[in-house]
């Protein structure tokens, strides 16, 4: 049994060994953390008690807002020839998800009572809406995972049970994170003496929602690019260019939007007299939104997985910094001061991270999440085991 | 959801120009209320040292919650442990906080308070001294304030003294009552000698943050449900439209289907 076990550990590609090592690393922090308090493994403070942690689940849930987009897509709007990638996306909104849900575990004060939420919920608060989302979300995105942990198993008789249900499911999902994207901005809607009028708006809520649905394509873009190369398994380039095809549209919605909300607001003129702050916000748009609308209209750039990979990449990177704006960078400090992470701060988060990537890993190597994508070329050398599951499903 | 929000029935009336920072309402608090110096419930704010040798002059002012009578903590708190008081005292349950931090950056004038150096952390805010208000006495604060800076009483008397004094003593003030209209109108109201923003009082709009929150969340549940619709709806449709185009195909094609692979098909 117990050589079994070892020899199975072998198999694994080296890699996973790392990350798994890191994760424990972060996570012991963690668990320090939370016996130690907020004080010493932090750097909140009265001015700053939200740091890189909430800018993190504010950016995770964005990227993963993949997951919904593509159900939206395939599910409701029967888009059914990007029905491949739905079961990589999924995993990754799913670890997305919980960490998120993990890193507000560390975050809370009152760790040790966070089931008030269920217990005493307060309804006119932004961040209530978003936790009981992000929870019902997330138990979501483990029914539609679960046709790919049961397929192979002993449960396999539970699959067209669940295969029954998947539209309606599918169909509160998209509602649930239709409704958490946005209300992620509703919890900045109280906010207006603190947070940049070039970020602060009353439509927060739908420039969240809209540049989700951008950055998740992205990571569909990007993540079928990237293991394009470790695993040599991917989607056919026409899905590829499809998603991509949606983008300028979606980031011109959003820039417009943008744009006349600041008109509307009479804050044009901030755009160039506020110092740092007018200079992330036109990071955050031109490598966000400006190049890829224009990258993504070239029909040679969404046809090539390289170029479009990198496009996704800008997308994300801006969609990312966005958040951080939001949530950090944006923030009028008070009485002078502000705030940057405490090692522990990050060294938590990586943790988290790299438990994701472990744990992705992991699935992939045993169940058949690449089932339906294409087998582009064989295996690399560095991951060879990663092949064998999912090619025998074929 | 409508609401209503009753004028407070205390208030509190704080007077720049009498501070002398001797912080004895700093020490009171944390006596009467247990909470370290480190953290405490009031604060002195202050206008740091101005003017020219030997025209010097600095103002200071003990500084605390507001007590809004629409406040945006009350609105954010994930849990309901902040609550506004039939009295209009904002009191906060810490058996029920789950230390989010949300009301630290809900609050428009930065009041909540958090014990970092505990390990299982609760907000630090003022609660008007409630349980003192119970036993007809004064908050801690006001009580023990030596030069009378920190008034205390029923909020329409506090009002009508701000106003009192505003008039009866020209040049001595701004005119301008902080609180008054501040946020939507709050239990605590300052006067000052010198204009707000120096002694580093937030500039808070006359309405509370609270109202566009409630605006945006109460919404949600409605979009919610015109989703969950329209998503079937829009699931249906295209459904029932592929269904039929494929019929057109088949019949066009005229071949006879036999039932059970148009079922297979359906799904
Ligand atoms: S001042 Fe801040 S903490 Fe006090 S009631 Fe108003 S919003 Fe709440
Ligand atoms: S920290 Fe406590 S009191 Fe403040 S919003 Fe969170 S749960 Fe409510």
């Amino acid at each position: 049994m117990l050589r079994k076990l070892f020899h199975e550990l072998s198999t694994l590609p080296k890699y996973i060994y790392v990350f798994a090592a890191i994760t424990a690393f972060g996570l012991s922090i963690g668990i320090y953390r939370m016996y130690a308090g907020l004080g010493v493994t932090t750097n909140l403070s009265k001015a700053f008690p939200w740091g890189i942690w909430i800018s993190f689940d504010l950016a995770t849930v964005a990227l993963s807002g993949g997951a919904f987009t593509l159900a939206a897509l395939v599910y409701v709007l029967h888009f059914e020839s990007l029905h491949s990638a739905v079961r990589p996306t999924v995993l990754a909104g799913l670890l997305g998800y919980s960490s998120v849900l993990v890193i507000l575990l560390f975050d809370l004060g009152r760790w040790d009572r966070f089931y008030n939420v269920f217990l005493h919920p307060n309804f006119s608060s932004a961040l209530l809406e978003v936790s009981w989302c992000i929870a019902a979300y997330s138990s979501i995105l483990f029914y539609e995972l679960s046709p790919v942990l049961l397929e192979k198993s002993r449960w396999r008789r539970f699959l067209p049970t669940i295969k029954k249900y998947t539209i309606p499911i599918v169909i509160a999902g998209v509602t649930l994170s239709t409704m958490h994207q946005s209300s992620l901005g509703t919890m900045f809607v109280i906010m207006s003496p603190r947070l940049h009028p070039l970020w602060y708006s009353m439509i927060l809520p739908i420039f969240f929602l809209v540049s989700s649905l951008a950055a998740g394509i992205s990571l569909v873009i990007a993540g079928a690019t990237v293991s394009y190369w470790l695993f040599g398994r991917s989607l056919k380039i026409r899905i590829l260019a499809k998603l991509g095809w949606f983008l300028p549209w979606i980031l011109s919605f959003y820039v417009v939007l943008k744009f006349g909300e600041l008109l509307i607001a009479g804050e044009l003129d901030m755009l160039f007299s506020s110092g740092h702050y007018s200079v992330l916000f036109w990071a955050e748009l031109i490598i966000g939104f400006f190049i890829p609308i224009a990258w993504f209209s070239f029909k040679r750039v969404r046809n090539s997985r390289i170029l479009s990979m990198f496009g996704a990449f800008m997308i994300m990177g801006g969609v990312v910094l966005n958040r951080f704006d939001v949530t950090w960078f944006g923030m009028n400090p008070v009485d002078g001061e502000t705030y940057s992470p405490h090692w522990m701060e990050v060294a938590i988060l990586v943790g988290v991270v790299a438990g994701l990537i472990t744990i992705y890993s992991l699935v992939a190597h045993y169940f058949p999440v690449y089932e339906e994508t294409e087998l582009y070329r064989e295996p690399a050398n560095t991951a060879p085991r990663l092949q064998e599951a999912p090619a025998s499903g074929d | 959801m409508s609401h209503t929000f009753n004028t407070p029935r205390y208030g509190f009336l704080i007077d720049a120009s009498k501070c002398i920072d001797c912080r004895t309402c700093m020490v009171s608090c944390s006596v009467e209320n247990n909470v370290s110096m480190e953290t405490t419930r009031i604060w002195i704010k202050e206008t740091g040292v101005t003017g020219t040798f030997p025209d010097l002059s600095r103002y200071t002012v003990p500084y605390h919650c507001m007590h809004c009578v629409d406040p945006s903590c009350v609105s954010a708190c994930t849990v309901g442990a902040l609550q506004r008081t039939e009295d209009g005292i904002v009191k906060y349950d810490n058996d029920i906080c789950i230390g989010c931090r949300y009301c630290m950056y809900a609050c428009p004038f930065e009041v909540p308070n958090y014990e970092w150096d505990q390990q299982l952390p609760l907000v630090v805010k003022c609660d008007m001294c409630f349980s003192r208000l119970e036993e007809g006495q004064q908050p801690a604060c006001a009580q023990t304030c030596p030069t009378g800076a920190i008034q205390f009483g029923k909020y329409e008397d506090m009002l009508a003294l701000a106003h009192r004094m505003i008039e009866e003593n020209p040049g001595k003030y701004v005119d301008h009552i902080y609180g008054e209209e501040e946020n939507g109108g709050t239990a605590t109201l300052y006067i000052s000698p010198v204009p707000f923003e120096e002694l580093g009082f937030p500039i808070a709009g006359t309405t509370s943050p609270a109202y566009s929150n409630r605006l945006v969340t109460e919404g949600t549940p409605l979009v919610a449900g015109a989703m969950l619709v329209g998503l079937s709806g829009a699931y249906l449709t295209i459904k029932n439209e592929k269904e039929e185009a494929e019929e057109e195909r088949r019949l066009a094609e005229q071949t006879p289907v036999a039932a059970g692979e148009e079922d297979s098909h359906a799904s």
